[in-house]
């Protein structure tokens, strides 16, 4: 089977990650995975293809944004690929009700906005997938797309520099890190070293955040990190990643809330844990056991987060035993190799079905 | 026949498919694809494709033998370069030439392209932008007329409304040749975007189209406007001694015409036309040769400021061949006999 992916090419965000990973493991089952488009050297190992006939299937990853694609790629795309052939991973939960938490992070800000989203969706495939634990619409075919690769696993062999490090960009996290993360940390600074955040905005908020309405999604206060001594540092590429993150003893997860909210993963999730590092995610735990298996509730952040830092620093050794235990489960559950089964099941499944109705 | 035009509107740029435009009352919109004959993409960047869902409504809805692109830029060639003007803006939109290639294969089965001369067999000459005869801004006098008219006072020596989009070169030269006598010949004001300084933009992606020398500009006198609405134009026009028309190299190489050759004719100015003599020999008939500018500009604008009974027989006649060969009347005609064909 030979799958055309057609995202929004960004370096320091969204499936680029998960991409380089479907084309890996793809080989061995003699799958043909490429990105639409010229090729591009900010992605080495990316395979792109401009011969969106040569597929059997499109799949069009849309994030928080609806109007990427560009009008020349779109209209050979639409006029090339029949509609059954196209298929759109819903990644940010767009395609949902609205989903508002405390007036703070949403999916959509108007019920405009979400039909637009709709309509959009209606215009351009039949099938939209969701990386959710549970989506919401029946509708939506649940595939967490997002996966583990053992092989990736690192080991760091100097010397730690970072305790603590946050690799995400400042994209409605703000709220969390302020309320929860940063006056934890506050009071157990003493005991920490080095603390970084790693990725966008958490300097500040980027000039165009008002002019498409979105000021309180990068809504940051950087005397905060001045007063606790929290260094900032800018994003690195998909590719630097897991070999950033196993530079510091320990790595936090945060998730927006309305990914939380929707059970949505991410790359995120994974890249985690092939890093040389402590993950720790702000997760409920019963969230967190959803998708690392019962070890994960060892590693949620919800309670007494000042001490579950200071824990996993001074006793590396008890959380390296759950973090290995974790991987076995992300292996056996969560492997891009699984993932990719899993992705063809779908996709066949759908196409059964189709063929059955007729 | 009923069409149905597909393109993105700015006051600013150009004169319909979409959701109604409140800044655009005098058009009519509609998203009723159905109700329609043919859909006319007319294309001049990669904006001018609908954004989803009405991309996909229009190519859903629209058999591809009833929908047709109007090339405005020239993309649909081979890459052209002429001194650092393309057809393909890589660095701008990110598209390569194969990309806009393939996208008007995808999209219609007719390519028209507003040149008299197309260089791909595949595509069909329409000139898609027209003069409209009754426009003409105080055109019921006589060429003795208009001249004694224009002789008085004006506002400005010289203005020219566009952007400044790969035009810098011919300004300057124009600016230069013009200078000594700037004092006799009045203010030269330029209207539009990018005439103040070089764009930031410009700067970062290292294009050069946008040039522009602002320490010149302020030596000569020269006054720099924001955009003016379409609507505006011929009116403001009209307050000048003289409009330059200019196009894009690009568009000289191509044989490209775009609305200003035909929009200039309306206003009460005189048209300095600065496109090859051939080209616009062909548009405007051989009527316009005395308004052709060659590299004797200070000459002849000298020549026009003693004597310009002859210049304004020359506008005169070239409204009368446009009006005759040119109006939307008759491009109208043209594109109906060319869509039924």
């Amino acid at each position: 089977m030979n799958i055309l992916f057609v995202m929004e090419r960004r370096v320091n965000a969204g499936s680029i990650q998960a991409l380089a990973n479907y084309m890996r493991v793809s080989k061995e089952f003699g799958y043909a995975i490429a990105l639409y488009g010229p090729p591009d050297p900010r992605f080495r190992e990316i395979e792109c293809s401009i011969d969106a006939a040569a597929f059997d299937y499109v799949i069009f990853i849309f994030e928080s944004k609806l109007n990427w694609p560009s009008g020349l790629q779109l209209a050979h795309l639409l006029t090339t690929v029949p509609r059954s052939r196209r298929v759109i991973l819903d990644a940010d939960g767009m395609f949902n009700p609205i989903v508002s938490l405390d007036g703070y992070d949403r999916n959509h800000a108007s019920e405009g906005d979400r039909q637009h989203w709709l309509a959009a969706y209606a215009a351009l495939a039949d099938r939209i997938v969701q990386p959710s634990l549970w989506p919401c619409d029946p509708r939506v075919q649940p595939l967490l797309f997002y996966g583990y690769d053992p092989a990736a696993c690192t080991r760091q062999a100097n010397g730690k520099r970072v305790d603590i490090m946050h690799v995400a960009h400042n994209w409605w996290r703000w709220r969390d890190v302020s309320e929860r993360l940063l006056p934890a940390m506050e009071r157990v600074r003493g005991d920490l070293g080095k603390i970084s955040f790693v990725g966008l905005w958490w300097d500040q908020p980027p000039a165009w955040a008002a002019d498409i309405g979105q000021q309180e999604a990068f809504c940051v206060d950087p005397g905060r990190f001045r007063d606790l001594q929290i260094e900032v540092r800018p994003a690195v590429p998909y590719r630097e990643v897991i070999a950033t993150m196993s530079t510091a003893r320990v790595n936090i997860m945060t998730q927006r809330p309305l990914f939380r909210r929707l059970g949505l993963v991410t790359s995120k999730y994974f890249e985690l844990f092939a890093a040389d590092t402590i993950p720790l995610v702000l997760l409920e735990p019963e969230h967190a056991e959803l998708i690392y298996g019962p070890a994960g509730r060892e590693l949620a952040l919800s309670d007494d987060i000042g001490g579950k830092l200071i824990d996993a620093l001074e006793h590396p050794k008890k959380y390296r035993d759950v973090v290995h235990a974790i991987r076995q489960h992300l292996t056996a559950y969560h492997s891009y190799k699984r993932r990719l089964q899993e992705l063809i099941v779908t996709l066949d499944h759908v196409d059964g079905q189709a063929a059955s109705a007729k | 026949m009923k069409l149905l035009f597909v393109s993105k509107l700015a006051r600013s740029a150009r004169a319909i498919f979409g959701e109604k435009q409140l800044d655009f009352p005098e058009l009519a919109f509609s998203l009723e694809v159905g109700e329609f004959d043919v859909a006319v993409f007319v294309v001049y960047m990669p904006s001018d494709f609908p954004d989803l869902p009405y991309l996909a409504r229009l190519l859903d809805g629209m058999p591809k033998d009833r929908r047709v692109i109007i090339d405005c830029t020239g993309r649909y060639n081979e890459t052209i370069r002429v001194e650092h003007d393309f057809n393909h803006l890589e660095k701008m939109d990110g598209h390569q030439g194969w990309e806009w290639i393939e996208a008007f294969q995808s999209v219609a089965d007719r390519i028209l392209q507003p040149t008299l001369a197309p260089r791909r067999d595949d595509v069909q000459s329409f000139l898609f932008h027209g003069y409209d005869p009754s426009g003409v801004a105080r055109g019921d006098v006589s060429a003795a007329q208009a001249a004694r008219r224009w002789s008085d006072t004006r506002r400005y020596g010289v203005a020219y409304v566009g952007h400044n989009w790969q035009r810098w070169t011919q300004m300057r030269c124009l600016l230069e040749a013009i200078a000594p006598m700037r004092e006799r010949l009045g203010m030269t004001t330029l209207v539009g975007w990018d005439w103040k300084r070089r764009p930031d933009w410009a700067v970062e992606l290292g294009i050069k189209g946008a040039d522009v020398d602002p320490e010149l500009l302020e030596r000569f006198g020269v006054e720099t406007r924001d955009p003016i609405p379409f609507s505006e134009v011929r009116s403001f026009l009209g307050a000048a001694r003289f409009s330059p028309i200019f196009q894009r190299p690009l568009f000289n190489e191509l044989g490209l015409v775009s609305n200003r050759i035909f929009e200039t004719f309306l206003a009460d100015t005189v048209p300095l036309v600065m496109v090859p003599d051939a080209l616009a020999t062909a548009i405007c008939g051989p009527a316009v040769r005395p308004l052709v500018c060659g590299t004797d500009i200070a000459e002849r604008l000298e020549e026009v400021l003693r004597n310009p009974e002859p210049y304004w027989d020359a506008v005169v006649r070239v409204r009368e061949h446009l009006a005759t060969h040119h109006s939307y009347r008759q491009r109208l005609t043209e594109l109906v006999a060319l869509l039924e064909r």
